[in-house]
């Protein structure tokens, strides 16, 4: 910022400025805030060739949310009056790390979680690159060990897709 | 009121007559309620599932979806009963590796989210010889029914020298009478309970009770044991036949003068025929037994009907068990005891033995039981509809009444009542074989098979070739492609008697639009490859014989498939050593003609080559027809003649006989 108005202006009034403004270049600022990435977060950047795959979702910046697209967390722990904001939040990030390692590269999609009552639904699209057994399962076991874990009946709402490219909206 | 339709004749005045109406309507209706008292509805007390299960008895079964434990997903929905089987079973599997999982790392699981405590979430306490027990840990361990712990915490407090409560001692008694001192599969797993009793019942009366088990050792400890514990320990012992001991026990009872409970009265009844041979003996003793539980004022219940009617269930066929039944029965209504639906299963195994004179005792029954829901009271009610069924299918062939079993078991939640997986597949392949017999084929394909299959039932080959043999003898070709397909989904496709079947049916009945002819084809050329794609090593392979090859062939021809009809020919050329049978002349005939219709004169040689080796004596008319029909050069009329001799030769001296 400095430098900019240091260029526009003649050199000669450099020092009027000085003159003008001496606390603020005597003093220097830590801004502590973490850094808002407005402009970035939640959306892609284009690539050079142009082959970077999207689904819907990616494809929908955040402020699409509730428009086109919907949220990936549904839950009233944030609302006046709601219980467990940040126990809520935590959890969501454990249940999301636990789908992805657990149903190694299989969602294709992102992992809805929803509560109402006591109960969560995990929500999402895998592809089909498992023997159904197999996937029954993993059904069988995630939903017994995350209700041990959070202690509240857990369901999975699971469909399939035959591959990948099912579910890619757009290249960019 | 007069003026209303008046005013309803102009539609401006529409608005006027209603609000008029409406005026008249406020005013009669008040004058009503003037009269009317309002009478306040008592509260009906509610519990806190009553609105669920309000809800829920609006919903039915849905026969087009899949049941609920299965995932909503096309991939994920099984088809067959392998598939319904295995996917259920998986899950299961995988909540047990769960279960392993907090077993094996049970201090990470100890934390406490829900509030209050939900001790099914909590990892389960492990106990061993050393820990240190007090008698509120027997009695929680034979709460939970964990008989394995409860043993190890029993055998701790007596290391201990702990005493133990008389209550707790013959609660645990129950416990391991019950259960045979084995720890029993949790009623968590329902799948397994599901899918697992047919194998059990194959292992009934059999003596499975453990001698000298934990139950004995505490029974014999306890010095003067009460009437109780001989209960107990006599009702566990003919529960897992035991019969001689339990036998025992009672008599030194009896010399005791202990007042046993009527359910052990029962369980000796139940067992009477490993004590008696002979059938007037095993009543004797039965009314002795009877007659004791009068003298001591033991009042019968409905196990003690049970009870006896299955012990006459086992007497054979003759009148006398027959007439005992009934009097039994008669007998315990006076007593004012509804029999359940077990004790009508037990009268139905008395009445209609399989070599016996027909009963008709199932219209009796179902007059005291249809449209009314029914309960589970007795263990052995989940056998009456699968044995109803049966009875309507072998013993009185009567459709009617198999439609009237049905309408009761979807009544309210009577189909809890159908007992588990292989009495319900019995039950629906009994159904199935007697309406597809009796019924016109078109009604029972609309109205019972579209409706039931696969989702709720799935029929085995033996249901399929019953409705295939329909199928055949109403020439009802239009169903074959959609059996076809079911069969593929349904894993049948690698029984011989099926794909015979199925074959026969095409070829005898030709089709007379194209498109099923052209679905035929496809069928055959399906079979083919299907039977030719079969794993190497499987058990028991199907073997192509040459008369199926023919079938195949004839199909393929229908509808102008020479190409694959080609393939076929050759299969049947170069496996002409080792394939069984060979196939009619029709379709040999057929195939040279198709030849002739493609010009391919080399296969067409190839084929009355193959005709010449089998033997057809009718070869010459075949090799005339060709030659007469296209122009062979002379290297093929060379090999026409090296295959059937000069048949030109035959074919005009045959010329001069005519």
């Amino acid at each position: 910022m400095l430098e900019k108005i240091l260029s526009s202006c003649k050199l000669s009034s450099v020092s009027k400025i000085i003159e003008h403004a001496p606390i603020q270049f005597n003093r220097r600022l830590l801004y502590t805030t973490p850094v808002h990435y407005k402009k970035q977060a939640g959306r892609y950047r284009v690539t050079h060739r142009g082959d970077f795959p999207l689904t819907y979702e990616m494809a929908n910046p955040p402020h699409q949310i509730a428009h086109r697209k919907s949220w990936n967390s549904w839950n009233t722990s944030n609302i006046v009056g709601g219980v467990r904001p940040a126990e809520t939040a935590v959890e969501d990030v454990f249940i999301r790390k636990f789908m992805s390692g657990t149903w190694h590269n299989l969602f294709v999609s992102e992992i809805i979680i929803k509560r109402q009552y006591n109960i969560i639904r995990i929500a999402g699209i895998i592809q089909r690159t498992v023997n159904p057994r197999k996937l029954y399962f993993l059904i069988g076991y995630t939903e017994e060990l995350l209700s041990f874990w959070l202690q509240c009946p857990i369901k999975l709402e699971l469909q399939t897709v035959a591959e990948r490219k099912d579910v890619i909206y757009k290249y960019i | 009121m007069m003026n209303i339709p008046v005013f309803l004749k102009s539609p401006r005045n529409v608005k006027q007559a209603n609000y008029l109406s409406s005026l008249l309507y406020r005013k009669l209706s008040h004058s009503a309620d003037v009269e009317e008292k309002i009478e306040i509805p008592k509260r009906i007390p509610r519990g806190p599932t009553d609105i669920l299960r309000a809800l829920e008895s609006t919903i039915t079964r849905d026969p087009t979806a899949a049941h609920y434990k299965y995932h909503d997903d096309p991939y994920l929905i099984p088809k067959s009963n392998v598939g319904k089987r295995t996917f259920a079973m998986a899950q299961e599997a995988g909540r047990k590796a769960a279960h392993w999982i907090r077993r094996e790392h049970a201090d990470l699981f100890n934390h406490r989210e829900a509030d209050p405590v939900i001790q099914a979430f909590l990892p389960r306490v492990v106990y061993n010889e050393d820990s240190e027990v007090t008698e509120n840990d027997l009695k929680q361990t034979i709460e939970d029914v964990q008989v394995a712990d409860a043993v190890i915490v029993y055998k701790a407090l007596k290391s201990k020298g702990v005493k133990v409560s008389k209550e707790t001692e013959q609660s645990l008694l129950d416990l391991l009478c019950y259960f045979n001192s084995e720890d029993t599969l949790s009623e968590e797993f329902i799948e397994e309970r599901w899918f697992m009793q047919s194998s059990r019942s194959k292992e009934r009366h059999r003596k499975i009770w453990k001698d000298g088990n934990l139950a004995e050792e505490i029974f014999i400890s306890i010095e003067n044991p009460t009437a109780e514990a001989y209960s107990t320990i006599i009702q566990g012992m003919t529960k897992h036949f035991q019969v001689t001991r339990a036998w025992e026990l009672y008599e030194e009872a009896q010399n005791k003068g202990l007042v046993l409970s009527t359910n052990t009265y029962n369980s000796l009844i139940r067992v009477v025929n490993f004590l008696k041979e002979q059938y007037d003996m095993r009543w004797v003793l039965i009314v002795n037994l009877l007659t004791d539980m009068n003298k001591l004022g033991l009042k019968p219940n409905l196990a003690t009907l049970n009870a006896i009617l299955q012990a006459l269930s086992t007497m054979g066929g003759g009148n006398a068990a027959k007439d005992n039944a009934l009097k039994t029965l008669r007998e315990f209504k006076k007593l004012g005891i509804e029999p359940s639906l077990g004790s009508y299963y037990f009268l139905l195994v008395t009445f209609c033995k399989e070599r016996g004179p027909k009963s008709t005792i199932l219209y009796d029954i179902m007059a005291h039981i249809e449209n009314k829901e029914h309960k589970i009271r007795d263990l052995s009610d989940t056998n009456f509809f699968v044995t109803a069924m049966d009875v309507c299918r072998n013993h009185l062939n009567d459709v009617e009444m198999a439609k009237r079993v049905d309408r009761l078991l979807h009544i309210g939640n009577n189909y809890d009542l159908i007992g588990d997986s292989y009495k319900e597949s019995i039950y629906y392949r009994h159904y199935f074989i007697l309406l597809v017999t009796y019924v016109p084929l078109d009604e029972f394909m609309n109205q019972t098979y579209d409706k039931l299959v696969p989702n709720i039932y799935v029929p085995e080959p033996g249901v399929m070739l019953e409705l295939l043999t329909q199928v055949e003898l109403n020439a009802a070709v239009e169903y074959i492609p959609k059996l076809w397909s079911d069969m593929t989904v349904f894993d049948h496709t690698t029984r011989e008697n099926l794909l015979e079947l199925i074959s026969n049916i095409m070829v005898n009945n030709p089709p007379a639009d194209s498109e099923l002819r052209e679905r035929f084809s496809y069928i055959a050329w399906d079979m083919y490859n299907k039977i030719e794609s079969q794993n190497e090593n499987r058990y028991n392979k199907i073997t192509l014989t040459g008369e199926m090859l023919g079938k195949i062939m004839t199909l393929l021809l229908k509808n102008d498939d020479f190409s694959k009809a080609c393939a076929v020919m050759e299969k049947l050329d170069k496996g002409h050593s080792s394939i069984v049978g060979i196939p009619k002349f029709e379709t040999l005939s057929l195939f040279v003609d198709k030849c002739i219709e493609n010009k391919a004169p080399s296969q067409a040689i190839r084929c009355i080559q193959y005709c010449a080796d089998s033997g057809f004596p009718e070869v010459n008319s075949l090799a005339v027809r060709l030659d007469e029909k296209l122009t062979l050069d002379e290297e093929l009329l060379g090999s026409l003649t090296k295959a059937v001799g000069n048949f030109r030769l035959d074919n005009k001296s045959s010329a001069n006989v005519e």
